[in-house]
């Protein structure tokens, strides 16, 4: 197909190879593909490896620019051209392009260069969410200036609304490929230029800010862009390709599959058979032989990780230690009991509003003797009698149990240090315990830790 | 008897898109001339014959049959030194529907059969209709072969080992080749590979109703191109089995048969019915009917999974056939 693909170009060059991208990955949708012929779709078409990874589904396909599956242990390479399948997922569609070999541009090809002032019409200001989803020629490049003129014939010709049929791709923009008629058939370059925007339309779909240049001299040249750029062609399959893989893991794979609450609880559930629990991580998408955090939020569902998956949003919570699948049980337990140690960060509560449980150590040991809402320790109960006296009292105390030096103490609570050598003394005189020497300290950070262990 | 067609098979859909502009699935008489000009052909022939430096290409003058013009053979020979003895030979049979084409068309699948079995391809260049009705094809075909079993030893092959392969028309040509070789007892090919072969000028099966105005080569091109080959004669009933092998009453005695075709094409239903007749007249044929294949899938779209699949599946009953 790609020889084929190379070849139309080659002959019918006012074709456009973004059109026929476009017809290709739309039919392969209507008649529901799956992932594989996607990936391979993209390889053929594009003429170099590509590769889909979805860390969180545990996807992996890589396909060779002759359509056969070959995947492989090694990393992607960040310099490849690449576009997520969602805004802020992980999950990622890569060409295997070579950022700095040419590929196969054959010699007659010359690039136009870029004009700089052209840059802010061809790519709309970038979307944070989009930096890094497709990786854009660093300049549109368009007329050299060279004589080529274009024709505008072929660049109505190649007008695409990339609006997809199918409705799966929330991106639109244009592709305007002009070229100028090679002068003889071997020898001269046919000097194309091309400006595209693909920009996201709705945020759902995966958005590609491309621009580049196609030369259509030959096959060969068709669909290279030089010095690590996206072609236009290469942008265009990658965002046709990964919208289209989209849709195809979230009919077959489920949607946000980290979210489904039974399976969670299964999961936790030391009582269900190990069996029903390894069912249960193999259909969230987790390895089973990868470590995986049980997460505990205040006012929300449990909810699994693998280790090395951020947290998520903030609010209180309590991380369990990395553990096997099958130990989600105890990292539940050790999140719940790391959730009591955390606070709202605020002047009456201040603290930490993620605790992680193996950071606690021996601490952890408080939370088996303070039960929640029952009578507090003499330590506590003399912190909250200060603290109704003195309203700045919980804020001073915690900066200075929390961090390494008074000075340090004085600046995270924006007061002078003289004024925090008062306030201290009227601390210690209220609370009836030295907080300046280290035994005194450690006695208020356990104070303050069993403070949160008490709260109902 | 329903016309709704089987589905193409999605990869083999998509590839579609890419080629429709070149190929439709009907072709007229008046079209030919313009087809055999067109690019499609010149696409299917650009090659790189010697596939990176493996084979040694040269295109050879022998005689063709009794009084009539040289025919030209296309010798690719290995360029890396037999393992011991000699080769295997190819001998392939372009497509075309009897009306275009020539020796260059469709050959990389014999190459890389013969890159995998150190075999030497000998592609022959036939006379096409309309302007040389049959016998003209088959008989160019049949003198090509003679010179190929004659002289083996030059090309470093074995005469005793010919494979007869041809995809559409020739694969349709190497059925009849089959049966005219037996019948002369000329040459006796070791095995014959019939890639979505044209086989019936009658043009009448369940499948040519379905697959009409659909994919490659549909019934309205099927009748071009055997109109073209037979004239008036066509689907009458004085139609020799050396034109149309579907014709042949006595299927026994030919070398074993490699068969397939896609199941949403022209061709399916009288490619299942051939290798079930040669099975009833007691002999060897291997059949595949690949689903949602259209007609010469593989050499337009060699990269789909199904083409993967089809194209392994020659190989293997290659090495088996020659026991390597």
């Amino acid at each position: 197909m790609k020889e084929l693909a190379g070849r139309l170009t080659a002959l019918d060059p006012d074709a456009g190879a973004a059109v026929r991208v476009i017809a290709y990955f739309d039919r392969l949708a209507e008649s529901r593909a799956g992932v594989e012929a996607l990936v391979r779709g993209a390889a053929v078409l594009a003429g170099c490896p590509a590769r889909l990874v979805d860390p969180e589904r545990r996807v992996h396909v890589r396909v060779e620019a002759d359509g056969t599956r070959r995947d492989t242990e090694t990393p992607p390479d960040p310099a490849w051209p690449s576009a997520r399948l969602a805004p802020g997922g992980a999950a990622t569609l890569w060409l295997e392009r070579a950022a700095a070999a040419p590929g196969v541009v054959g010699p007659d090809h010359t690039r136009t260069e870029s004009r700089p002032d052209d840059a802010g019409q061809a790519r709309p200001a970038p979307d944070p969410d989009d930096a890094g989803q497709a990786r854009p020629a660093p300049h549109p490049e368009t007329w050299d200036g060279t004589g080529a003129v274009p024709d505008t014939r072929f660049g109505t010709a190649t007008a695409v609304g990339t609006a997809s049929a199918t409705g799966t791709v929330g991106a639109t923009g244009t592709v305007g490929t002009a070229s100028t008629a090679s002068t003889t058939g071997t020898a001269s370059t046919t000097g194309t230029a091309s400006t595209a925007s693909t920009a996201s339309a709705t945020g759902a779909g995966s958005a590609t800010g491309a621009a580049g240049a196609v030369g259509t001299a030959d096959a060969g040249s068709a669909r290279y862009g030089t010095g690590g750029a996206a072609s236009v062609v290469d942008a265009v399959i990658l965002e046709r390709a990964a919208g289209a893989v989209r849709v195809v893991l979230d009919r077959t794979r489920g949607r946000a599959p980290a979210d489904d609450p039974a399976l969670v609880e299964t999961l936790l559930d030391a009582s269900a058979p190990e069996p029903a629990r390894l069912h249960a991580a193999r259909r969230l998408g987790l390895d089973p032989a990868a470590p995986v955090r049980a997460l505990a939020p205040l006012n929300d569902r449990p909810r699994v990780v693998p280790d090395g998956v951020e947290a998520g949003p903030a609010g209180r919570l309590g991380v369990g230690p990395a553990v096997p699948v099958l130990e989600l049980p105890g990292s539940w337990a050790a999140a719940r009991t790391a959730l009591r140690f955390t606070a709202e960060g605020t002047a009456q509560d201040p603290g930490p509003r993620v605790v992680y449980a193996d950071e606690l150590g021996g601490i952890a040991l408080l939370a088996g003797l303070v039960a929640p809402g029952a009578e507090p320790p003499p330590d506590v109960r003399a912190l909250e009698t200060a603290a109704a006296t003195a309203p700045w009292l919980p804020v001073t105390l915690h900066a200075v149990a929390s961090t390494a030096s008074l000075r340090a103490a004085a600046a995270q609570i924006n007061v002078h240090h003289s004024t925090l050598q008062d306030r201290l003394a009227h601390a210690e005189h209220l609370l009836g315990w030295p907080v300046r020497t280290p035994q005194g300290r450690l006695r208020l950070q356990l104070a303050l830790a069993m403070r949160r262990l008490a709260r109902p | 008897m329903t016309h709704v067609p089987p589905p193409f098979d999605p990869e083999l859909a998509a590839a579609l898109e890419l080629i429709k502009d070149m190929i439709s699935p009907g072709l007229a008489l008046d079209e030919i001339a313009d087809a055999r000009r067109g690019p499609g052909i010149e696409m299917l022939a650009d090659l790189d014959l010697t596939m990176g430096g493996a084979f040694e290409v040269e295109d050879r003058q022998v005689p063709g049959p009794e009084g009539e013009p040289d025919i030209s053979l296309l010798i690719c020979r290995p360029t890396a030194p037999g393992t011991a003895g000699a080769r295997p030979v190819i001998y392939h049979v372009h497509g075309g529907g009897m009306v275009i084409g020539n020796n260059r068309v469709g050959v990389d699948g014999p190459l890389a059969w013969a890159g995998a079995l150190d075999a030497v391809v000998v592609s022959v260049e036939y006379r096409l209709a309309p302007e040389h009705p049959h016998p003209a094809p088959i008989e160019d075909v049949y003198a090509g072969l003679l010179w190929t079993a004659d002289h083996a030893a030059e090309l470093g092959a074995d005469p005793e080992r010919i494979v007869i392969a041809g995809a559409s028309a020739g694969g349709g040509l190497c059925a009849a080749l089959a049966l005219l070789t037996r019948d002369r007892k000329g040459p006796q090919p070791v095995g014959q590979v019939l890639l979505c072969p044209m086989l019936d000028d009658r043009n009448d099966t369940p499948s040519a109703y379905q697959m009409a105005g659909l994919g490659v080569w549909d019934r309205t091109a099927n009748e071009t191109g055997w109109t073209a080959l037979l004239g008036a004669r066509r689907g009458g009933p004085d139609v020799p089995a050396y034109a149309a092998p579907a014709r042949a009453e006595d299927l026994s005695g030919l070398p074993p048969a490699f068969l397939d075709v896609g199941s949403a094409e022209t061709f399916r239903d009288e490619v299942v019915a051939y290798a079930s007749r040669i099975w009833q007249a007691g002999g060897v044929a291997e059949l595949h009917v690949w689903p949602g294949g259209f007609h010469g899938f593989d050499g337009f779209a060699p990269q789909a999974a199904l083409s993967q699949s089809a194209r392994a599946a020659h190989v293997d009953w290659l090495r088996r056939l020659l026991g390597m």
